[in-house]
């Protein structure tokens, strides 16, 4: 392809294709560049391959069928997105959750963002050719896997959440596996540092490299550690705390540059800050209920329903006609591990959502990839790419 | 959450919208498409909003609601403020089935673009000046508007190739300000190459 630039030069660019099935485009999405030599001079993003129609299904069923869906956006942290999606219907009905309920919840989530870091920053790793450092992270997400095991039954997409409470109890021994996580966690932290803080190979693939200014990540709409990484301390759990997260002790945690080191970096960090957050909730949990009673809400346990006939009721009604939101339309975002994972929810009071449309983080991210890479390496922008962790399940939908 | 009560009278009075009676949880007004450009360049830009961040653009089909009756299709703005955290609008555009029209504002805000494509993808909703209208999660080849409440949710298509991607990034090139003296020829695969594939000895 001949064009002439700007400046009256005459250049033959040559058309690059990545992806959709490439080792640096995680999950599947596709980008096809314009190439002068080895630096981009233009490129475009395509998505969708993994567009499963999760919008159209979640019309289909019942507001609780919607919720193992869910599961199947940010596979790497799926009980996060259960959280935020029962949050959002909880809110419409402006229930309060039992105690042991919101702090389970906020140890599954902070877990869960644990996880999703560990691998974004394991595969960034893998990425810039540091197997080792990839090892050292996926060591401590192993150990989270085997809770998620236990605790649901499924390692990768295990939905926990319900409407109006948990699928279940935890098991005996909980507690200690948290605890064991947590400390396994910060071992390897302080093992990946050493590994990459004064790595010249690591920074000099990752300093100063698709940067993003402040003002510019606002209006891409970034949201999570890649807003934080440019600087700007904006984080749900702060700003419009739930679940009490204004009653622990935690940072958030920013950078300076928003460069693909900032974003790793912030990511490493915020580990650390859910480690304590953790800790502190681990703390505070009593033995207590785990669901609200109301059968109207959340489906009666087997236990009740065997007992007297309005729980065998409950049962079916709950099971065949779904849970009767309040009609209206309400937006409900939550800090999920990659930024904010809104919710829109549209009802017309029946157990039916009328629409449901997810507002994936990462979506945003990758709208943006343009600017990022456009006058850097080709091979900056694989490194690029995994800074920004694309999930395809939550940006295709 | 008072920010809404003194900033809601102004936008009345200003751009004449109402309250939506349906956002009991947070805040919502109703625009006419016709001052939707102003109303989000003055909730952008106004010191008593300043909803810097555009997170959302959601279409809606009330086609069969109950006991609905107005125009077939909304766009919705979901917007929040980065200068004051915890405030958030959103902003409804009602879209009849017969223009099927909304002014774009990808200008205003750049992720608007994928987002409004997303939104004509999914229904079919055309943006008035997008610099870019194609579809965004479906394949290039699809027919229809999924998201639509009257397409069937069984319905299959047979899909064949990838997108062509090179009229796209030329386009790009040129708003760079490159010229484009020689294109670059698609190659499309014959019929036996689906099967065999198009590398040949």
């Amino acid at each position: 392809m001949k064009v002439i630039a700007p400046n009256g030069d005459k250049l033959n660019l040559m058309p690059l294709n990545v992806g959709p099935s490439h080792g640096a485009t995680h999950g599947c999405l596709r980008y096809f560049c314009a190439l002068d030599g080895e630096s981009i001079v233009a490129t475009v993003g395509e998505i969708g391959y993994l567009h499963r129609g999760f919008e159209k299904m979640a019309e289909r069923g019942t507001w609780q069928q919607v919720v193992p869906y869910t599961d199947r956006l940010n596979y790497c942290s799926a009980m996060m997105n259960n959280i935020a999606y029962c949050r959002a219907v909880e809110n419409m009905f402006q229930m309060e959750l039992p105690e042991r309920t919101k702090i389970l919840r906020v140890i599954i989530n902070e877990l869960s963002r644990m996880a999703d870091h560990c691998i974004c920053v394991a595969a960034a790793a893998q990425d810039l050719g540091s197997t080792t450092g990839f090892f050292y992270l996926f060591d401590s997400r192993e150990m989270m896997m085997v809770i998620w095991e236990k605790l649901t039954g499924a390692r990768l997409t295990n939905s926990y959440s319900r409407i109006g409470g948990l699928y279940r109890d935890t098991y005996d021994g909980f507690e200690e596996d948290v605890l064991a996580v947590c400390k396994q966690a910060e071992k390897n932290l302080r093992d990946v540092h050493a590994c990459f803080d004064r790595n010249r190979i690591f920074l000099d693939r990752t300093v100063g490299i698709g940067a993003m200014k402040p003002e510019r990540a606002i209006q891409w709409g970034w949201t999570g550690p890649c807003l934080r990484a440019t600087g700007v301390a904006s984080d749900l759990r702060k700003d419009e705390p739930y679940y009490d997260y204004e009653t622990y002790d935690w940072n958030v945690v920013t950078g300076t540059a928003g460069d693909v080191y900032d974003r790793l970096m912030v990511r490493l960090a915020e580990i650390e800050e859910s480690i304590k957050i953790v800790r502190q909730a681990l703390k505070r949990l009593t033995p207590g209920p785990i669901d609200i009673m109301d059968p109207r809400i959340r489906v009666p346990s087997h236990a009740l329903a065997y007992q007297d006939i309005e729980s065998l009721i409950g049962r079916f009604k709950s099971v065949y006609e779904g849970v009767r939101v309040p009609a209206g339309e309400y937006y409900c975002g939550s800090e999920a591990a990659n930024g904010e994972l809104g919710f829109t929810l549209v009802s017309d009071g029946s157990g039916k959502p009328w629409r449901v449309k997810v507002r994936p983080p990462c979506f945003t991210q990758f709208a943006a990839f343009q600017e990022l890479v456009e006058g850097s390496m080709l091979t900056d922008s694989v490194a690029t790419l995994s800074s920004i962790n694309i999930i395809a399940g939550e940006l295709d939908r | 959450m008072n920010f809404f009560e003194t900033l809601f009278p102004v936008l009345e009075t200003k751009f004449n919208v109402e309250k939506d009676a349906s956002a009991h949880w947070d805040h919502s007004v109703i625009a006419k498409a016709s001052v939707l450009r102003d109303l989000i360049i003055f909730l952008r830009d106004d010191e008593s909003s300043k909803m810097e961040m555009l997170l959302d653009v959601v279409g809606i089909d009330y086609l069969g609601f109950q006991d609905y009756e107005g125009p077939r299709f909304a766009v919705e703005y979901v917007f929040k403020s980065i200068s004051h955290p915890g405030r958030r609008v959103r902003v409804k555009v009602f879209v009849s089935e017969q223009d099927l029209e909304v002014p774009t504002i990808s200008d205003l805000y750049p992720i608007a673009n994928w987002q409004e494509r997303e939104v004509y993808d999914q229904y079919g909703i055309l943006f008035k000046d997008h610099p870019d209208l194609r579809r965004i999660l479906n394949h290039v080849e699809f027919e229809g508007h999924p998201l639509r409440k009257d397409y069937p949710a069984h319905r299959r298509q047979w899909l064949s190739t990838n997108d062509f991607l090179l009229p796209a990034l030329e386009k790009r090139l040129e708003s760079k300000g490159y010229k484009v003296v020689q294109h670059s020829k698609e190659v499309l695969p014959n019929e036996d190459e689906y099967l065999t594939g198009s590398i040949q000895e």
